[in-house]
């Protein structure tokens, strides 16, 4: 495929979020919340170490250390980004991945000189880039706000947006497979949110290898665990980040990136071999 | 590769299997069809045929399940093979959130065009199916006949060698067709090879020079318009024939009819038409006219379809 072709595509969803208000809708929330830090909080700085906090209007009776009370509120909006952010973003993604497969419009592209794999991962990459977009500016706005009230410029908080964006691909792949299998995007939906709450469940896995009786539903679980994508877990490497420590294991995001490979790989092989 | 066939196909079919009650559908049966490169081909069959299906293989988008098909000498299956290849769908959704110049712009750079030319070809196609002053209007305000005419602009954006339209006229009114059997007649001209899919009969008729009937996923008949539709028999009209020279002839005609004093009669063959002419005047009648009828396509194809169903029942 050549690169006027891909950049169309990839043109062609970023026209269409903006034309649903996907777009927009997202930029709207990721403003409303830079501004929220903007203008209603006031962090008093005293002498570069303690703080009070003022938000409507209120002052907090508690001192902090200043450090910990940014990454306090920057744990606080990753953490948002990463569950609600990230499942809005899978919602809107579903109903655009969705609308490629509508009878009289895959037709049409398909008639076009570009291999279908093509068409697909540009649609893809479309998605990811709507949401990449606004992801990077609610992430680094943020934490401009917070730098320049603070003169705190904790780097930890930008792998926020780094996480959140690794999380929302692989998630979307599952999404953009169930989509090309089914037409349907509430499927697609449900199916990635299905995904995002089995997640902490299986990540007891040590307890419940534990609890279980049967070695066969031990290995179920095992293998249920090793086999899909640690939303979880990439979740609290992501806060380990923002606070600034180590991270014990890179295990969850390796094997939720060969997930989220695999999946976009069953997707391009579903739609290659599907009539329309 | 310019002198290869603009479509080639052998033995293609598709069969659909039920998938619950078992049993399967041949929507395109061992279809084995070559359209010459720069002339103006309809495909024609009753609903449920197989045409749009027979299409679809052509351009990749359903697959074979036995056969092959080129498009001006590449197989259908490559990507490459629909570079010079412009196609409008039956019952299209083009995405409503561009705008007439938008979506000629998104459908060109597809094709691979640079911007430039892009921008170029727009505008002339806007020109051309009379849409220049919509151009910057989302298509969710176009009417079912403006985007129909968008359509046509679109597949012809990359200046394309093949042409297929599926039911190009649908929702179009006169004017709007004639507008576009005119562009088509224009691209003919041009050497394009226009390829039409419809079920209206007139439309094909005006449109092309050759047509293929479809019935049941089959090729059932193939020729040029001309030739099918020509050499039906001889009209006869002729005034002052007695009652028993009427029974002569009735006798000698395919079809006869007596009618304010006129008796018309219809021959199947030249000869028979002579010795008809001959006896009228020997019996001292007057010919009115003499001429040789021809069908429409319209009789041809319900000729074909009927004798086809009766031999498959």
């Amino acid at each position: 495929m050549r690169g006027v072709q891909a950049t169309a595509l990839l043109r062609d969803a970023v026209r269409e979020a903006a034309a649903r208000w996907v777009f927009w809708g997202f930029y709207g929330l990721s403003t409303a919340l830079i501004l929220f830090f903007l203008f209603l909080l006031r962090i008093d700085v005293i002498e570069g170490a303690r703080a009070t906090v003022t938000l409507f209007g209120e002052t907090s009776p508690r001192a902090l250390p200043v450090t910990r009370l940014v990454r306090q509120f920057q744990g606080g909006v990753a953490s948002f980004l990463y569950v609600a952010g990230m499942g809005l973003a899978l919602f809107a993604s579903a109903g655009l991945m969705a609308s490629t497969f509508e009878a009289g419009r895959i037709e049409w592209l398909l008639s076009k000189p570009v291999s279908r794999a093509g068409i697909l991962l540009c649609r893809y990459a479309g998605n990811v880039l709507v949401v990449a977009l606004n992801v990077c500016y609610l992430v680094f706005g943020v934490w401009l706000i917070l730098g320049w009230k603070t003169g705190v410029w904790d780097a930890g908080f930008l792998a926020a947006a780094a996480t959140t964006i690794f999380m929302f691909m692989v998630l979307l792949s599952v999404v953009t497979l169930a989509a090309t299998l089914t037409g349907s995007s509430a499927l697609a939906t449900m199916v990635a949110f299905a995904l995002m709450v089995l997640s902490p469940i299986l990540a007891q896995h040590r307890l419940m290898v534990k609890l279980l009786d049967s070695e066969f539903w031990r290995d179920v679980w095992r293998a249920l665990y090793y086999l899909l994508p640690k939303v979880y877990e990439v979740g609290r490497i992501n806060m380990l980040l923002i606070r600034d420590r180590a991270v014990e294991s890179w295990m969850p995001v390796w094997s939720s990136a060969l997930f989220g490979v695999a999946v976009l790989a069953a997707a391009v092989i579903a739609f290659s071999r599907r009539d329309y | 590769m310019d002198g290869d066939p603009a479509i080639e196909t052998a033995g293609l079919t598709r069969v659909y299997r039920k998938r619950w009650r078992g049993g399967e559908i041949r929507a395109v049966d061992s279809v084995t069809l070559t359209v010459a490169r720069g002339t103006s081909f309809g495909l024609l069959g009753p609903n449920g045929a197989g045409k749009t299906t027979f299409v679809k293989m052509l351009l990749g988008i359903v697959r074979p399940t036995a056969g092959s098909a080129k498009l001006l000498g590449m197989d259908c299956r490559r990507p490459e093979a629909r570079l010079s290849v412009g196609y409008l769908p039956e019952n299209h959704r083009l995405p409503s959130y561009w705008t007439g110049a938008g979506l000629l712009d998104f459908a060109g750079a597809l094709s691979g065009m640079d911007p430039r030319s892009r921008q170029r070809r727009i505008a002339e196609l806007l020109e051309l199916v009379g849409l220049s002053e919509w151009a910057d209007v989302r298509l969710a305000r176009y009417s079912k006949g403006m985007l129909q005419r968008l359509g046509l602009a679109q597949a012809l954006m990359h200046g394309p060698a093949l042409l297929l339209l599926d039911e190009p006229t649908d929702g179009v009114d006169p004017v709007g067709r004639q507008q576009i059997r005119g562009i088509l007649r224009e691209l003919e001209q041009r050497g394009v090879t226009v390829f039409l899919n419809s079920h209206l009969l007139s439309e094909v008729e005006l449109s092309c020079r050759e047509v293929a009937i479809m019935h049941r996923g089959r090729i059932v008949l193939a020729g040029r318009v001309k030739d099918l539709t020509a050499g039906q028999g001889y009209r006869m009209t002729a005034a002052q024939v007695s009652e028993r020279l009427f029974d002569e002839l009735r006798r000698r005609a395919a079809t006869a009819a007596m009618q304010d004093g006129l008796a018309e009669f219809l021959f199947p063959s030249r000869e028979e038409l002579n010795r008809a002419v001959d006896l009228v005047r020997a019996h001292g009648g007057w010919l009115e006219s003499v001429n040789r009828t021809t069908s429409t396509l319209e009789e041809v194809f319900m000729r074909t379809v009927r004798s086809e169903a009766a031999g498959q029942n």
